[in-house]
């Protein structure tokens, strides 16, 4: 077995984009993920590789476009705030095509809220948070060792589809420290034959998101759209847990879902037949195995850290004839297994 | 086995410190653990919290709501917690800055002078391994030898501050209420399960 190191989710994030290979770091500090930041400024120089602490979170966004344009895996790590910057930049990365990784470790919000952990940031990044059409693939890890494993997931995903990925956390996560299993460093990165390297001996390469002439830009757009949903056919990643013989199921992601897990266990104590379906790819979420599940299932109940957002797409899945409640709490404060336990008991009368 | 622990008091008092050595003693036992701080605009002299889960099983919830036994280095925390601990459960209480008895008669309290004790020793900011020592005493959680191997790993570039530390909680270990003679005093004793020490 692989030695166990007790890390913080934020720390956890970081060893695992090392191993997976990210040759820059781009970023600027901002809680609750500055320790991220800060193992990163400590960790990549003597391995040869980039750090910038950068001016801004918006010029931090678009190192990572230069970086990545110029076939180096790169990366950034931000919270709300800062991710609203970085729209601009991800949008163009995904009009160019080009592979990145940005971790987003949410707090309250909106504005510059607070600093507690959340889940707010929903919406912006599974539904393309910048302008245009486009989608950016969103893993939510549970866990310090899911913090290691998705980001590297994560920049295994982003090459492979030259997308932006986004690896969505919240301060919880990134704050507590748990066991994490040490994973084998990525040996092989992919080639990069389509990235700006200097054009010796080769036809040059463009890169670029402009594209003025209509009847050019829609083919572009259209293989897009095709690569978002091969996408949603590849990619979708979900854990279920007690739903074998559910009546009503949980719905939750990060966080949130580890406080579901603890009330579908005191739930199930009480009699009653409770599961959890864990969301871990936001985008594509898994539409799929929700509308299978309301074959058998007859209530659904959403537990999230914002005013429901994630309860949309469950209630989208589900469709208009089952039950969908939500149980939230916002602005940093915890949502309890005992809250949810509560809720559970409710819905369940 | 499954424990939560939570431990708090003021910036500087190493309470983060005495709660990551009990998580990386309970990892060296092969256990599942979460250790979660408070975090925010924490500083020397402000409100710090931290929660420790030990576990067999995988853990779900990572923030402990009702703790099976707490460590209070400060009155604010000591009020806080009182009502919170599960019953049955177990409560430190630093003595050295808590002038205080509690109500609570379902749980066990224990009022450990530990500012004191350290500074008996010699530096009283080994306050918080007294006070861990007498906790895994009282509830073994964790080996004391495990403990003495978090150290081993977390201090090994300080030799000095590493021997000092293992006096501490030993001296911790010693204070838990089956190795001590009863209080002289019984009238502070609010009941017959606290013990003053």
């Amino acid at each position: 077995m692989a030695k166990r190191v007790l890390m913080s989710g934020n720390i956890a994030a970081a060893e695992g984009a090392i191993l997976a290979g990210c040759h820059a770091f781009f970023g600027y500090p901002i809680t609750p993920q500055n320790d991220l930041l800060e193992h990163m400024s400590r960790r990549l120089p003597p391995l040869g590789r980039i750090f910038v602490q950068t001016e801004s979170e918006l010029s931090a966004i678009n190192m990572v476009l230069g970086a990545s344009a110029a076939g180096f895996r790169a990366m950034t790590s931000t919270s709300g705030p800062g991710f609203s910057l970085q729209q601009e930049g991800i949008s163009y990365m995904a009009g160019m095509e080009l592979p990145a990784v940005i971790v987003d470790v949410m707090r309250a919000g909106p504005g510059l809220g607070s600093i507690g952990g959340a889940q707010g940031d929903y919406f912006q990044a599974t539904k393309g948070g910048g302008h245009g059409d486009y989608r950016v693939l969103t893993l939510a890890p549970a866990s310090a060792q899911e913090m290691m494993d998705l980001t590297m997931l994560a920049f295994e995903l982003a090459d492979k589809y030259r997308n932006p990925v986004v690896v969505l956390a919240d301060g919880f996560l990134g704050q507590a420290m748990e066991p994490v299993a040490m994973r084998e460093p990525v040996a092989e990165l992919p080639g990069k034959p389509w990235a700006i390297t200097g054009a010796r001996g080769r036809p040059k390469n463009v890169l670029n998101s402009l594209e003025l002439e209509p009847a050019d830009l829609e083919p572009r757009m259209q293989a897009l759209v095709q690569k978002f949903e091969m996408m949603r056919q590849n990619e979708v990643r979900y854990e279920s847990l007690d739903l074998d013989d559910a009546s009503m199921a949980i719905v939750a992601y990060g966080s949130a879902s580890r406080s579901a897990m603890t009330a579908v266990h005191m739930a199930r104590q009480e009699g009653l037949r409770v599961g959890l379906l864990r969301p871990i790819s936001l985008f594509p979420f898994p539409y799929q195995a929700l509308s299978d599940l309301a074959q058998r299932v007859d209530d659904f109940l959403v537990a999230e850290l914002s005013f429901g957002q994630l309860v949309e797409d469950v209630r989208w899945a589900v469709g208009p004839n089952h039950r969908v409640e939500l149980v939230n709490r916002l602005a940093g404060v915890r949502l309890s297994a005992e809250e949810i336990l509560e809720a559970i008991r409710k819905m369940a009368r | 086995m499954h424990e939560e622990i939570a431990i708090a008091g003021t910036g500087g008092q190493g309470v983060l410190f005495a709660g990551r050595l009990l998580a990386e003693a309970a990892l060296l036992e092969d256990r599942e653990v979460v250790w979660m701080p408070s975090y925010g605009a924490e500083k020397r002299g402000g409100s710090v919290y931290c929660n420790i889960i030990i576990s067999d099983e995988r853990i779900g919830a990572m923030v402990v709501v009702r703790p099976h036994a707490a460590i209070a280095m400060n009155l604010a925390w000591t009020e806080r917690f009182e009502p919170a601990i599960k019953p049955g459960g177990l409560l430190i209480v630093n003595k050295s800055l808590v002038p205080r008895q509690l109500k609570r008669d379902d749980i066990q309290v224990i009022y450990l002078p530990a500012n004191d004790l350290a500074a008996e020793l010699g530096d009283d900011s080994a306050a918080n391994l007294i006070a861990l020592g007498t906790l895994i005493s009282c509830r073994p959680v964790v080996s004391p030898s495990s403990i003495y191997a978090a150290m081993d790993n977390m201090l090994a570039k300080n030799r000095k501050r590493l021997e000092f530390n293992k006096r501490a909680l030993n001296k911790g270990l010693e204070m838990a209420p089956a190795k001590i003679s009863p209080t002289t005093s019984s009238s502070a004793r609010p009941h017959p399960r606290a013990t003053s020490l």
